[in-house]
């Protein structure tokens, strides 16, 4: 019945804007609701480094509401001074690209509060619901920014003091990652997420999917013409999406050795962007169509038999992993995973999805090679006298230069007709020089208005630890020569023989 | 000299002079990126002005990257030359450079100018024309080029008779030009608070009656607009604009509801407060500079209804 009453405030809200006589999209955005967001984990490092820069960055484009107030939840002990200066703090060090206005701190500031208290203790909820109802905001955003073994402590506290239900406004939830780890816990943990918050007021938030060379996926794809055409098996010969980090696990060795690449990377955020380089168009741009689709591709990624796994997935570990503070000297942690999938759909038929993740490689990357098929015959040759039938290549970088870039064969000038590659650079950042917000600015906004477009969903979550399972199966079965790859280099050759068996090699990012 | 003897295909020609130039004294450090989204044309009213013009062009050039076509009407013959606008984004390389183009009238007068422009524009990219710092009262040279653009902005700040600017105006989109006003623009911050208050809660169908106040000697094209807007989109409510004292400009907009009255009203440190019905609290109001109006006025190309409402009401 309650979730009946979240639903009908959740039409009149959209109604009543789609009323306002005022509007003018073309000029302003839509602020968002009045709502006061509460962060369990405020003391983190997620919520100085990310969390409060992009909530004071939105103040700053005053996309929210002069009462938009935050309450922040640790155990450390603070008053509400001590925690807006710690913010304060926290938003001069890494607000990188916003000069702070001590003004708008002033305005912004003052609606910062602070509740300290154990997530176990059920006293925690009752004072949090005084101070909620203090700050006479209708709607509340729980943001669980904590380990994850605290998520369903967090929710059945909130549910023991009713803060998931409303008649006048909504109550939603952000978790972050992991969303389990393995596909029952996963499966456990939004069966339990689900008895407190419905689906639609739960953001599961992958910040993979609001950064915004991501989200121009689906404007390259379904924005332009020319490029859906050959978006398939007929034209491609296969797809590899490498995020590559040239650092180690920087102290988080503790946490590292638990999850691993597979997990940390590919499990989330790599089958993410694999789905939205993959899915078929949404009949329309709505969070619920875009998520059908996405999963509907996550659903479609063959299983690979544990048979299989050995031949289409790799694991590596970096010389010096197991020196790191915190870790195992004999852990099997994956600090480098790569797995070759395949899409049985009539699209992707036949067309190999590398994914490969890891630390200490040669340079932090992020990006999709498409490679097309190459022209059935050489009419050309490359200058050395061989023919020429270099592939075309469409790379979308998603980090750090963001943009696309597409290779062709070009004549090089003078005498006689030799061709060599040339490439033509879009770059996101210098075309558009307008700052892109950050992806936890764009994700935040998203769910403050409802939007759950960019944020997965219970049945992608799951699809996605369903195509992993396997290899998470098999890899826990067996002991790796570890280390298997030096530190700088582009990980083991392992996952060199995986691409050599099929003719084909990494690219070199 | 006159278009006779300087022809477009020269200035094109000394465009691609300087792109091959910049390349090679870039080309250790990076290179230099092209970048071009559309054609404009700036329409300066003397020769510093031009120069005002050619930095805000600079500036523009980051979100809205355009061959920059700066026209004055300068002492001396006909004459164009070439110029580069160039940033290095932080921590890259690479130089990104929009190309310019400085046009004086000369005798000819603007009639001559757009013969001269029409091979000049960038092709298949919209051409917008901005006359600057004028009305369409005041621009009377300005009307020559008029037809070259997709999109006319004019800026009725300074003008004396705000409803005759209007009228112009209007007469204008009946022809079917696009036309825009920067002092409309101006008008962001204020509609902005407004219409968040209606997607906040409140009801345009409670509103019965709506007083706008504006200080100064005589009402302005912002002040009309203002009433324009809200008596468009109240059609409910009975509007009305009264003086008030003060310097000049909108001084505040009160909004008559059963349940009490709301006022947004100006305050210090380009500011608004927002009174009533529960309400206290302000709200700062966005840079009016020219090159944010600008940036702003690029990036809507296509209909503008709510402007095109407004100027029609």
């Amino acid at each position: 019945m309650e979730y009946a009453l979240q639903t009908t405030c959740g039409t009149l809200e959209n109604m009543a804007s789609a009323a306002n006589p005022f509007s003018d999209p073309l000029r302003f955005e839509r602020r968002v609701p009045e709502c006061t967001i509460v962060i369990f984990g405020a003391n983190g490092d997620l919520t100085k480094r990310k969390l409060l820069p992009a909530l004071y960055r939105l103040a700053h484009d005053r996309r929210l509401p002069e009462t938009f107030s935050i309450i922040g939840n640790s155990r450390t002990a603070m008053t509400d001074e001590a925690f807006r200066e710690k913010m304060r703090e926290a938003v001069v060090e890494f607000s990188e690209d916003t000069e702070f206005d001590a003004a708008l701190w002033e305005r912004f500031g003052k609606n910062l509060y602070y509740i300290a208290g154990d997530m176990t203790d059920p006293g925690l909820y009752d004072a949090l619901a005084e101070k909620a109802a203090a700050t006479k905001q209708k709607n509340l955003l729980f943001y669980l920014s904590t380990q994850p073994s605290y998520y369903e402590i967090v929710v059945d506290g909130l549910a023991h003091a009713k803060l998931n239900l409303s008649t006048d406004g909504w109550r939603r939830i952000i978790v972050e990652k992991p969303f389990g780890h393995d596909l029952a816990s996963a499966h456990k943990l939004n069966t339990h997420l689900q008895q407190v918050f419905p689906e639609r007021e739960t953001y599961r938030i992958d910040h993979y999917l609001g950064k915004e060379t991501v989200q121009n996926i689906f404007g390259f794809r379904f924005g332009n013409g020319i490029f859906e055409p050959l978006w398939n098996r007929r034209y491609i010969n296969q797809i590899q999406i490498t995020a590559a980090e040239s650092i180690g696990v920087e102290g988080r060795g503790a946490y590292y050795q638990e999850a691993g690449a597979l997990r940390d990377m590919i499990q989330n955020h790599l089958l993410q962007v694999m789905a939205t380089i993959a899915m078929e168009p949404s009949a329309v741009f709505e969070s619920d169509a875009v998520r059908d689709e996405r999963a509907k591709l996550l659903r479609s990624i063959r299983i690979m038999k544990p048979s299989d796994v050995p031949r289409f997935a790799v694991a590596g570990q970096y010389k010096g992993f197991r020196e790191e503070e915190g870790v195992n000297p004999l852990a099997q942690t994956d600090t480098y995973a790569a797995a070759t999938f395949y899409v049985d759909n009539w699209r992707w038929a036949g067309v190999p999805f590398f994914i490969r993740s890891g630390k200490k490689l040669p340079k932090r990357v992020t990006d999709i090679a498409i490679q097309f098929k190459a022209a059935p015959l050489a009419l050309f040759g490359d200058g050395s006298g061989e023919p020429n039938t270099r592939p075309n290549l469409l790379i979308l970088r998603i980090q750090p230069e963001e943009g696309i870039s597409l290779r062709f064969l070009s004549k090089e000038p003078g005498e006689g007709m030799s061709l060599r590659p040339v490439s033509m650079d879009f770059n996101y950042g210098t075309s558009f020089g307008e700052r892109s917000p950050s992806a936890y600015e764009t994700l935040l906004l998203d769910a403050m208005q409802g939007d759950a477009t960019l944020y997965t969903r219970q049945d992608m979550v799951e699809a996605s630890w369903r195509v992993i399972q396997p290899i998470l199966e098999d890899w826990g079965n067996r002991k790796f020569p570890f280390p298997n790859y030096e530190p700088g280099s582009w990980g083991p050759a392992e996952a060199d023989a995986m691409l050599g068996r099929l003719g084909l090699r990494w690219r070199s990012s | 000299m006159s278009t006779a003897t300087l022809s477009p295909e020269r200035v094109l020609r000394d465009l691609q002079t300087q792109w091959e130039t910049l390349a090679h004294e870039e080309a250790k450090s990076g290179g230099v990126l092209r970048a071009c989204s559309m054609t404009l044309v700036i329409a300066a009213r003397n020769v510093d002005d031009a120069l005002d013009a050619r930095q805000i062009a600079g500036l523009l050039m980051r979100v809205h990257p355009s061959r920059a076509i700066v026209v004055h009407s300068g002492k001396g013959d006909f004459d164009a030359r070439v110029f580069a606008e160039c940033w290095k984004p932080l921590g890259r390389a690479q130089q990104i450079c929009s190309e310019g183009i400085e046009i004086i009238a000369g005798q000819g007068g603007y009639a001559e100018v757009a013969r001269f422009l029409v091979p000049l524009r960038v092709p298949d990219l919209p051409v917008v024309l901005w006359c600057r710092g004028s009305g369409p009262t005041e621009s009377t040279g300005y009307h020559h080029l008029y037809p070259l653009a997709d999109k006319v902005i004019f800026d009725t700040n300074n003008v004396t008779d705000a409803d005759e600017s209007m009228r112009r105006l209007r007469r204008l989109h009946a022809y079917g030009m696009r036309v825009a006003d920067l002092h409309w623009t101006r008008l962001g911050g204020w509609r902005e608070v407004v219409a968040h208050l209606f997607d906040n809660g409140f009801r345009a169908d409670e509103v019965r009656s709506a007083r706008i106040t504006y200080g100064g000697d005589s009402t302005s094209t912002c002040g009309r607009y203002m009433e324009a807007w809200v008596r468009s989109s109240l059609p409910l409510a009975r509007v009305n604009m009264e003086p008030a004292y003060g310097a000049g400009g909108l001084e505040s907009l009160t909004m008559s509801t059963p349940q009490g009255d709301l006022t947004v009203a100006r305050a210090e440190n380009h500011s608004l407060t927002i009174k009533g019905r529960g309400l206290d609290y302000r709200s700062g109001l966005p840079s009016t500079s020219e090159p944010t109006l600008m940036r702003e006025e690029l990036s809507i190309l296509g209909a503008d209804n709510v402007y095109e409402r407004v100027l029609n009401a």
